[in-house]
């Protein structure tokens, strides 16, 4: 029973189909090359960009096809910071608090490239405080950025306001919407953001593609170098099945989406109500913040993730602690720590994420299985953390 | 599991055997210390346990220990030498984290058995040797609970080294051929003064100068610290002496380390501390085999006197560098381990 899809999705059968031609005689060919090879990758390339661009509202030529969410993340904000210092401004970098890593790690790069980064707080819902974002701008940073939904809570940020409070400063704004692209409605022409980072694997296409939505092309510098393909922005041969995966995923996720919300959504609504009845000590995570539909973020009291996890698998349902390690971290997560969730509760979390595929059986075998688990792992954990 | 061929070895032969197989490896402190920038999460050992579990099919877990770990056996090792004594990390390890906190996790997945990759024989509740003499592992075991004995599996236990690679070759396991660990786990490069050094003050007297004395009483010299001595070492002594000089005790109260020939090494006694058994107690008068260090041989003694949690022996041959720290392992004649204790 798979229950992690903000960790990864299975590719989907109409996605893999729309690849294949791409990966083998037909259309393998370098979308650089002037012969027919090319340009029939150099087709398939540019209509997943289109796919792309009319998925999230903006325009082709803005987007920047990546190796993946984490790659975009740091052209965001390295490459952000770097056109910054190219223009005398400041290299500094503003990112929430609960940001995936590859947004915390990047601008701490920033720092090591003698800028410097500064984390806006979240309120217990997980929430940006607005105030030290105004604040913060006062710094006339070189970029903003604070994600769109959390992945392991799932809380919405109000990135509208956000973006219009950038915009009115003149500050880059950068949105991590990996966990929010097929999720929540995705508007960029209503969303004034100058950069976006949104991931194929989670909705469906390959592992190692993304993109970078450039809305300003001097906001962003290259952080590697190459060949001057994706208008020097991102060189280097382009992963064009990748590309036309993300295009096709792309494309069935914004359509789907509305439909994708409300079914994913009434699951984890049943499965936070079941949970709760049969653990009723059991705290949902930002329960009161405005949430995005598929993430749910449970804390445990008493147990640590860990050990729940392991059992959990054992009783083949698959879900994660929302922590970055993979190899049990002891420490609670970032996010929770930065929502101000007790140290008890940030390493007793479980993060249950839904996808396409999975049925209300799920959520009843889960909430089946949970009571024996959490009974075991509480005398596990009073034992081992006395 | 520890990404070494025995504990491999030891997985794969109960899942032919038909066991179902729950694979973890213990997590039990964090290069991040010695080396920075490494994450943990990427040792090579926890990787090759993966792969040969998923080859295996068995489920594999990465079991954080860390704290306990740090707690039970890295702080021990550390106090120990400050009060200068030569600990058995191994030892504290087997009784307080692998036959104690990971049984826990056991428990809680109602595992009716706990496997290692240890070289020695459970059998009906008893703990013996194992059967390869150059590998038994079986002196490091004296300090587990009585009762987890009767849970222990120990495939590779009846095997000589050389066929357990051998097994492992035939089944294809990226770990056939790795190296031997004979280090300190936690100790990167045996170099483990640099633990000490990390974890004591710099003033401890452990990692300070004093005086170097013979038994005597003649002061011969200054050491740089008596944590890096231990009874029997002849290296870093100084020359010039008519016969060839060691250690033959560490006296942390004066800081001093006795130096002597090599005849004042031989004790006819040994007294152990926080015994435990793993078989009836015996009483006062009874013959037993006592080893003092691993891989030296066993030597008939007897019983002199049994407190709660000390015995006194009386050696029947002498025993060259009885080390405090150290442990003796009482064995019968069959080679069943009967308990044992650390040497004080």
């Amino acid at each position: 029973m798979y229950l992690d899809h903000a960790a990864t999705t299975p590719v989907r059968p109409e996605v893999l189909e729309a690849m294949l031609p791409y990966l083998t005689a037909q259309a393998f060919g370098n979308p650089s090359s002037a012969h027919r090879f090319g340009r029939a990758a150099r087709a398939g390339l540019e209509q997943a960009r289109r796919e792309v661009a009319h998925a999230v509202g903006a325009e082709p030529n803005q987007v920047i096809f990546t190796s993946g969410g984490t790659e975009a993340d740091n052209l965001g904000i390295v490459g952000a910071a770097l056109a910054a210092r190219d223009r005398g401004g400041a290299m500094c970098a503003v990112v929430s608090a609960i940001e995936h890593k590859a947004i915390l790690a990047a601008a701490h790069a920033v720092c090591h490239l003698g800028g410097r980064e500064v984390l806006l707080p979240v309120d217990r819902e997980g929430r940006v405080d607005l105030d030290a974002l105004d604040e913060a701008l006062r710094l006339k940073p070189a970029v903003v950025s604070v994600m769109w939904v959390n992945n392991e809570v799932g809380v919405v940020q109000p990135v509208a306001e956000i973006a219009g409070r950038c915009r009115e400063a003149g500050v880059a704004y950068h949105t991590d919407a990996v966990q929010a692209f097929g999720k929540v409605p995705m508007n960029l022409a209503t969303v004034a953001c100058t950069l976006a980072t949104i991931s194929g694997h989670k909705i469906g296409a390959p592992k190692g593609i993304g993109a970078l939505v450039v809305r300003d092309r001097h906001a962003v510098e290259a952080i590697i170098h190459g060949g001057g393909q994706q208008f020097g922005i991102r060189p280097g041969t382009e992963n064009v099945p990748g590309i036309v995966g993300l295009g096709a995923a792309a494309a069935l996720a914004a359509r789907e989406q509305a439909a994708f919300a409300a079914t994913v959504a009434a699951l984890r609504d049943e499965l936070e109500r079941r949970l709760l009845a049969v653990v009723p000590d059991a705290v949902i995570n930002a329960a009161h913040g405005r949430r995005a539909p598929h993430v749910t973020s449970v804390s445990i009291p008493g147990t640590d993730s860990e050990a729940l996890l392991m059992h959990l698998d054992l009783a083949g349902i698959a879900c994660s602690s929302g922590s970055a390690c993979s190899t049990g971290a002891v420490e609670p997560s970032h996010v929770l720590t930065a929502m101000g969730v007790a140290r008890e509760l940030g390493v007793a979390a479980l993060r249950f994420s839904f996808g396409k595929e999975n049925t209300l059986e799920d959520v009843q075998a889960t909430v089946a299985a949970l009571p024996k688990i959490v009974e075991k792992v509480r005398a596990l954990s009073a034992v081992l953390h006395r | 599991m520890s990404g070494g061929v025995d504990s491999s070895v030891a997985a794969a032969l109960l899942v032919e055997q038909g066991y179902d197989v729950v694979a973890a490896t213990m997590k039990l402190f964090c290069y991040g210390d010695s080396v920075p920038d490494r994450p943990c999460c990427s040792l090579d050992s926890i990787t090759d346990a993966r792969l040969v579990a998923h080859k295996l099919g068995i489920p594999h877990y990465v079991l954080n220990f860390e704290d306990r770990f740090g707690r039970d056996v890295i702080a021990n090792f550390v106090s120990e030498y400050a009060s200068g004594r030569t600990p058995i990390p191994c030892v504290r390890c087997n009784s307080f984290t692998k036959f104690r906190d990971f049984l826990y996790h056991a428990d809680a997945l109602d595992c009716a058995y706990i496997a290692t990759g240890h070289y020695a024989i459970a059998r009906d509740g008893a703990l013996f040797r194992g059967r390869d003499p150059r590998k038994d592992q079986s002196y490091f075991l004296w300090g587990i609970d009585r009762a987890v004995v009767a849970r222990m599996l120990t495939p590779v236990g009846e095997l000589t080294k050389p066929e357990t690679r051998a097994a492992a070759r035939k089944l294809g396991l990226v770990t056939a051929e790795k190296a031997e660990s004979v280090e300190i786990c936690f100790v990167p490069d045996d170099d483990y003064v640099s633990v000490l050094e990390r974890h004591l003050p710099a003033e401890a007297p452990a990692l300070n100068p004093g005086p170097l004395v013979t038994a005597a009483g003649a002061v011969v010299g200054e050491h740089a610290g008596f944590a890096r001595y231990t009874i029997g070492q002849r290296r870093g002594l100084p020359g010039g002496f008519r016969e060839p000089m060691y250690v033959v005790a560490i006296r942390p109260d004066t800081r001093e380390v006795v130096i002597g020939p090599g005849d004042q090494l031989f004790g006819h006694t040994v007294t152990l501390a926080e015994v435990n058994w793993l078989a009836d107690p015996l009483a006062p008068g009874d013959s037993v085999l006592i080893q003092c260090r691993y891989r030296a041989a066993a030597v008939p003694g007897r019983v002199r006197e049994l407190g709660t949690e000390t015995i006194a022996l009386d050696l029947a041959q002498p025993v060259r560098a009885i080390t405090p720290g150290q442990s003796g392992a009482l064995y019968d004649g069959d080679g069943r381990l009967l308990g044992g204790g650390v040497i004080i």
